[in-house]
């Protein structure tokens, strides 16, 4: 498990621990990564963090466009060995997504449950932003190269 | 030379020996129906039905250790076999080891769970059992006894889970239980229960009862299907009581 | 699995469901299903989260149900945690379904047992 930000590591590892999950992924609403479980390759990580950040976002307009409002929740993909769990969480500092992706030893209610605690535990121990913390358009991909090198190493 | 064609076998019908046996039996004709047991058995000496019926002669004839014997030769034959159970039930009541009557039964009524006679006599033996006296008996520790210690790690500590005393399916059993375990205390605290104390499983042809001993150890139970849920509680503080002791040192 | 607990009406759900919380001590009922852990029908939670009872039930039926398989025990049809404040039974219905109750500690739980397993058989 690497974490950009260190109150989310001790929340993070409950959720891992207690659902079981084999991948996990937190992330800004933008797909800014936040921490990660699981991943071997950074572009991997990229990869799912922008999809899943787009998901989410997609979903949430189709379910405001279809009138069934803006809190919809999760997105689950129930495939035949393995399940996604992708869910939004609002924090001080926005709202951040989490993707969870787990195997039968687990099931989605389980990855519901302890997912709500997690999100509780992670909004509940974010401090509020910084002033001129905000990213940038042209500073983002230093943002994403660093964050990314705190989540692998410095090889990647 | 063999004999091809031994005393009251025909070939071609089976053994005949067995119905000849049993009517000099039912005659109480004991001595003649020893000698053809015994004979056929000299040609048959896997047919576990001959073996039943030498056990069932000896013990009309008061011969209850050789028919014992018997038996559980019948039992080494086919394990499982429903007359030999009932057999061995039969002794255990005579010298009033009402426990092993039972275990005998209940092992019976969970290969024919519909016989009513069967399941009579365990309602009989049950009835005779006052439960102050069940925990006195330490059976922890024997096969038969279905009692199998594990620790939180998922390893088996002592014990086996079936009567074959199986190494593999005890280890096995241990790993699965202990996960178990953890998922009865986690859902207990979540769903504000307390202190988790038992979870009962009762399938079609088992019922177990998995209960914690201390932070590291559980006891898992198996009996059959048969079983009382009220007997499985009262088994597993038996055999707590047991491992307790074993741990301590006396059954080490 | 696909139409799961949709052999029976909302009404006939209820009634079910109202049957089990009518004995006295139980406090909550729900339907699930064991694969996924999601609730199916409830009644009378309570303080209780149906969706959170509904996975951990779930998640202990998975593990119970396979450590019944490894002892050769066949199908599990009752499952049952006890602690010292409250039990849980479980009454298994057509695959994948579990009639589950949530029971303070002085329930009837005998009549508790027999009315689940009688009433999961119903399920469909």
């Amino acid at each position: 498990m690497r974490v950009l930000e260190p109150w989310v590591a001790d929340p993070l590892a409950e959720l891992l621990r207690e659902s079981a999950a084999r991948l996990a992924l937190v992330m800004t609403a933008s797909g800014q990564v936040i921490a990660q479980h699981g991943f071997a390759r950074s572009l991997d990580v990229m990869a799912a963090a922008a999809l899943g950040a787009g998901i989410l976002a997609s979903t949430r307009e189709l379910a405001r466009l279809t009138g069934a409002g803006d809190d919809f929740g999760a997105v689950v993909h129930q495939g035949g060995e393995r399940g996604i769990w992708l869910a939004g969480f609002d924090t001080p500092r926005g709202r951040w997504v989490g993707l969870v992706v787990f195997g039968a030893e687990s099931s989605v209610g389980l990855v519901r449950l302890f997912f709500e605690q997690f999100a509780e535990r992670v909004a509940a121990a974010t401090p509020p932003p910084r002033a001129g913390r905000e990213v940038l358009a042209a500073g983002f991909e230093r943002e994403l190269d660093d964050s990314l090198r705190s989540l692998f190493g410095s090889g990647a | 030379m063999t004999d091809a064609s031994p005393p009251h076998v025909a070939p071609s019908q089976g053994p005949v020996f067995l119905d000849l046996g049993e009517r000099l039996r039912l005659r109480g004709q004991l001595e003649a129906a020893e000698s053809v047991a015994r004979a056929g058995l000299a040609h048959f000496p896997a047919l576990t039905e001959a073996h039943d019926l030498l056990a069932r002669i000896l013990a009309d004839a008061g011969r209850e250790v050789e028919a014992e014997a018997a038996w559980t030769s019948a039992l080494g034959c086919t394990p499982g076999h429903v007359g030999a159970l009932k057999g061995l039930a039969y002794l255990a009541f005579r010298r009033h080891d009402l426990e092993a009557a039972q275990d005998r039964l209940e092992a019976a009524a969970a290969a024919l769970p519909h016989d009513t006679a069967i399941l009579a006599a365990l309602d009989r033996v049950r009835a005779l059992r006052p439960e102050a006296s069940l925990g006195t008996h330490a059976t922890f520790g024997s096969p038969a006894a279905g009692m199998l210690l594990f620790d939180a790690a998922g390893l088996r500590v002592a014990g086996h889970a079936d009567e074959a005393g199986s190494n593999a399916m005890a280890d096995a059993a241990a790993a699965e239980a202990a996960g178990v375990t953890m998922e009865a205390a986690r859902t207990a605290r979540i769903l504000g229960l307390g202190p988790w104390r038992e979870v009962i499983v009762e399938g079609e042809t088992a019922r177990l009862i998995v209960v914690p001993l201390d932070d590291a150890n559980g006891l898992l139970v198996r009996r059959p299907p048969t079983t009382p849920a009220g007997r499985l509680r009262t088994l597993a503080a038996r055999g707590l009581a047991g491992a307790r002791a074993w741990l301590a040192g006396d059954g080490a | 699995m696909a139409g799961r607990g949709r052999g029976m009406s909302a009404v006939a759900w209820a009634a079910l469901l109202d049957e089990v919380t009518a004995i006295p001590g139980v406090r909550a009922a729900v339907v699930v299903a064991a694969d996924d852990g999601l609730v199916i029908h409830e009644a009378a939670m309570g303080d209780l989260d149906s969706a959170d009872v509904a996975a951990l039930a779930a998640a202990l039926v998975r593990r119970g149900a396979r450590l019944l398989g490894t002892l050769g025990g066949g199908r599990p049809q009752v499952l049952q945690l006890g602690g010292a404040g409250g039990t849980i039974v479980a009454a298994a219905g057509p695959d994948p379904l579990w009639l589950i109750a949530v029971a303070a500690p002085e329930a009837e739980l005998g009549r508790l047992r027999l009315l689940l397993g009688d009433r999961a058989g119903v399920m469909r």
